[in-house]
């Protein structure tokens, strides 16, 4: 009797095998996923005080998952969000690309069905797959439905971990501490090539710490204390004139210094060209 | 110059008050009254363990927020936007359309803009209606349930918002 059931077991087990083998698996936005677009697309037009906007975000098949109106957005921008994301998944591209062929001349495109040719449609990308897209509407121009549209669009692009390895060859590398650059920033950490000739701002990262490697030069670093005019330029990010208190250090080349998140940090004279690699984690 | 321009701003104002004082003044449902009111909502859904779409309307049947529950079934998103359409452009609930035709009044289905299905349910200010939910994925009492859950938040979403 046990041999028995253990056969069919088997026998299905094969059965369902062979059915997974048939389909392939594809990654799916989820609520949350699709909230946190938008959160960043409303904390973008927030900060270039755009007049209003309607946020779409839709999955694969363009089927809406969440969508936000902006108190005094005009009230047909709902839909017209809904359409440049669909239109953005379904199509697999920026809507821009649309409005573009079809202003030069390509009219009989506006013919398509279920197809909003209006910039501000963008595709959410996620490891490389196309997993939904996001549609603004009700901005101050159709650039600005799609700058906000791509704030939005990266913020889970760039939440999700990358899991393929990052290489930068040496010219690279050079050609970014030359300028001072960054080189990755991914959600969970950022590398600079950083190169300061000149003394800073105080600065705090609040939820970045940084890991600091001086490379070439020196500096004085005054770390902790108070940050004096200290205002929010960015998510996160405070900046000041100057620190009133702290430690102050000398750091030169050779010297690695790890200034935890919220902590204060103020490069206030620089000597030489100051070159260092810096690792942010949050 | 300065007083030109004072007495110019003055006229403005003066101008703009008569305007506002010929118009009645209508309440605006705002998009975190509507974030609170999905919440409710959501709240309501999770506890039953129901996927469902629910989706926020202006007082034009204009959508203001939605969000699909994850697994939900996408066809929700179109019914639960019209449910709460109905709700708020009939300024009644969307079950009553659904009864008028279970009842006989078949011709209720012509109806311009409406969903006749239950599960949309209007949204009240000071006696007004200012919007309506949308409710769809579920069974249709249970879709219902969970409208009435966000509703029901809407005098405290609103209130909580005034300060």
């Amino acid at each position: 009797m046990n041999i028995k059931k253990f056969i069919i077991g088997l026998f299905i087990l094969t059965l369902s095998t062979t059915g997974y083998a048939q389909v392939s698996s594809k990654k799916t936005l989820t609520l949350d996923g699709a909230m946190k677009v938008i959160s960043a697309a409303v904390d973008y037009a927030k900060k270039k005080n755009a007049p209003g906007a309607a946020i779409a975000v839709v999955d694969d098949g363009g089927n809406l998952i969440a969508l936000e109106r902006l108190d005094g957005t005009f009230a047909a921008g709902s839909n017209i969000s809904i359409g440049k994301a669909r239109t953005a998944a379904l199509f697999k591209k920026p809507t821009k690309g649309f409005e573009d062929i079809i202003a030069k001349g390509r009219t009989s495109m506006v013919a398509l069905q279920d197809f909003t040719p209006l910039q501000g449609g963008v595709p959410i990308t996620l490891d490389g797959e196309i997993v939904g897209a996001i549609g603004v509407s009700g901005a101050a121009s159709a650039q600005q439905d799609e700058e906000i549209a791509v704030a939005g669009a990266n913020a889970v692009s760039s939440a999700t971990p990358s899991l393929s390895v990052a290489y930068f060859d040496k010219n690279k590398v050079s050609a970014a501490f030359a300028k001072g650059a960054p080189l990755i920033e991914i959600s969970n950490y950022k590398v600079h090539a950083s190169r300061r000739t000149e003394p800073g701002i105080a600065e705090v990262h609040v939820k970045d710490t940084d890991i600091i490697y001086m490379l070439e030069g020196s500096a004085t670093l005054v770390t902790g204390g108070e940050v004096v005019d200290g205002k929010t330029t960015a998510t996160d990010e405070v900046r000041g004139k100057e620190i009133k208190g702290g430690e102050t250090r000398n750091i030169t080349k050779g010297d690695v210094i790890i200034v935890p998140a919220g902590v204060p940090h103020w490069f206030k004279e620089v000597k030489g060209p100051v070159i260092y690699y810096v690792v942010k984690v949050s | 110059m300065r007083q030109i321009i004072m007495s110019f701003s003055l006229a403005l104002l003066f101008l703009s008050s008569v305007v506002i004082a010929d118009l009645p003044v209508k309440n605006v449902l705002t998009l975190d009254a509507a974030n609170k009111i999905v919440e409710a909502a959501e709240a309501e859904a999770m506890k039953r363990g129901a996927t469902v779409v629910i989706a926020v309307v202006d007082d034009g049947g204009y959508l203001i927020l939605l969000e699909r529950l994850d697994d939900t079934q996408v066809a929700s998103v179109d019914v639960a936007i019209g449910k709460a359409r109905t709700a708020a452009i009939f300024r009644r609930p969307s079950k009553v359309f659904e009864d008028q035709v279970r009842e006989g009044r078949i011709a209720a289905i012509a109806l311009p803009g409406a969903t006749p299905l239950q599960g949309g349910i209007p949204i009240l200010y000071n006696g007004k209606v200012i919007g309506a939910i949308g409710v769809s994925g579920n069974t249709p009492q249970e879709d219902e349930d969970i409208a009435k859950a966000g509703a029901a938040a809407a005098a405290q979403a609103i209130k909580g918002e005034k300060k």
